[in-house]
């Protein structure tokens, strides 16, 4: 489903991911854990090109995504993408939010997009929302109206990007609660997290990375209960001892 | 003090008109000068050397250069290359170009202000460059320009005066025929005075208001 390979970012001088080998098959959840700064929202931005990579190459579906000549808008349909800060559309309704792409990019009928739209709403719990506005909403809540936009566009698959990190601590469960049941269905996801109980529940997989290297890899069992790298038992022991 | 109440009451009529004519100026010069300044501060903020170049050039040109000097060239010096202006055309000319440049850096300044999250949201929907700007990025930098692009219309009320010179009868040259007519200075110019002030003050208290509700908004 998505293939890096060698991939490089260098912004200027520093060099934030030195040489990243990744896949991820269909309906793999793919976790990335590790310290700040280490690399992990670089990597996801280089998976839908919002960071152009220095050098290396990205395949999602066997398509070239790296390639120049690709349409870009057309791959990023298929993969959606959740931020850390929500980024909702402040002038728009958590309603508009979620069917504006599918109109305007997708060109689906307004109506037909409403409709799913209400869907996605009951799916994320928010369907009395419909008609707020982001300032109206919680971090939580916005959280979850932006899921359901990334949703709309039926993506192939989804990147979280710290989901819940700037959300208040009694509401990441109702976030988490919404990605662990796209799981579930069966949704490729990559995820970079700090929740570690999270990740370690929802994940096939988990990445450590550090210092734009992929440290280790392995089975969420594995990885907290016997890792073998020295800096990933540095790194969980100082976040699971918090 | 050469008030006379009679000159002054008489002179209204005319400056009333010459105050339409200064009101023309300004909507037709700041409409268009909205037009190109969107394109203009698009144009600012592109990636592609073809486009911020000469937008940047013209920018700096317009804004580092008096008006008056602007509008005297293509009133007077345009016609040796065979391009003859009448005198309003000549004044909406130079006026729309002038406020294209002002305009341009508002737009700039209000699509710049609009966090990098928002294209990136839009972006990562799919959406193209042109369909972010016009459907996430515009609409939210519209709202928070329209207390500088109001206060652009503002000058633009007081700097179309500068049309004068250009034998346009607007309110300030209105007010000089009067004073020529009438041998009398101080009267008109009350006029005159009165009437910029009648236009402008409510449009710097919408802009304020429009400010300040901005900020509760935000």
């Amino acid at each position: 489903m998505i293939k890096v390979v060698n991939l490089h970012k260098k912004f200027k001088n520093l060099h934030v991911l030195k040489g990243i080998n990744l896949e991820v098959k269909k309906g793999e959840v793919l976790v990335i854990i590790g310290p700040s700064g280490g690399g992990k929202s670089t990597l996801l931005r280089c998976i839908n090109r919002l960071e152009e990579p220095t050098e290396g190459e990205i395949y999602i579906d066997g398509i070239k995504i790296t390639d120049p000549k690709i349409d870009i808008n057309k791959i990023r349909q298929k993969v959606g993408m959740v931020f850390q800060l929500f980024n909702l559309f402040p002038h728009l309704t958590a309603l508009e939010n979620i069917t504006l792409a599918p109109i305007k990019v997708k060109k689906i009928d307004p109506k037909i997009a409403k409709e799913k739209a209400y869907d996605l709403l009951r799916r994320v719990g928010l369907q009395d929302k419909a008609n707020s506005y982001p300032s109206q909403l919680s971090g939580g809540q916005q959280q979850r109206i932006a899921i359901a936009r990334a949703l709309a566009m039926e993506p192939e698959v989804m990147l979280f990007d710290e989901p819940t990190s700037a959300i208040d601590p009694e509401m990441t469960k109702e976030v988490l609660d919404v990605i662990r049941e796209l799981a579930h269905d069966g949704m490729t996801m990559i995820i970079a997290t700090h929740e570690m109980g999270f990740a370690r529940e929802v994940a096939h997989r988990i990445i450590f990375l550090d210092q734009g290297q992929i440290v280790e890899e392995g089975s969420p069992k594995e990885f907290f209960e016997n890792p073998k790298e020295e800096r990933t038992i540095e790194f969980l022991s100082k976040i699971l001892s918090v | 003090m050469d008030f006379n109440i009679n000159i002054f009451i008489e002179s209204i009529p005319y400056l009333l008109r010459g105050a339409l004519v200064t009101l023309r100026l300004s909507i037709i010069s700041v409409g268009i000068g909205v037009v190109l300044g969107l394109f203009i501060g698009l144009a600012r903020i592109s990636k592609r050397y073809i486009f911020r170049i000469p937008a940047t050039l013209y920018v700096e040109v317009i804004r580092g250069t008096p008006l008056l000097m602007q509008l005297l060239i293509i009133y007077y010096a345009l016609p040796s290359f065979g391009i003859n202006l009448g005198a309003i055309t000549a004044a909406i000319v130079g006026l729309s170009i002038n406020s294209a440049a002002y305009t341009g850096e508002i737009f700039r300044g209000g699509i710049q202000s609009i966090e990098k999250g928002q294209m990136e949201a839009a972006r990562s929907l799919g959406m193209s460059y042109f369909q972010a700007m016009r459907y996430v990025i515009l609409p939210q930098a519209f709202r928070r320009i329209l207390p500088p692009l109001t206060n652009e219309f503002v000058s633009m009320l007081k700097e179309s005066s500068l049309a004068s010179t250009l034998a346009v009868t607007e309110l300030l040259r209105a007010g000089r025929e009067i004073v020529a007519w009438k041998a009398n200075v101080f009267s008109p110019f009350l006029g005159v005075t009165l009437i910029y002030l009648l236009m402008t003050l409510p449009l710097t208290r919408l802009s304020i208001w429009m400010e300040k509700r901005l900020k509760t908004s935000d």
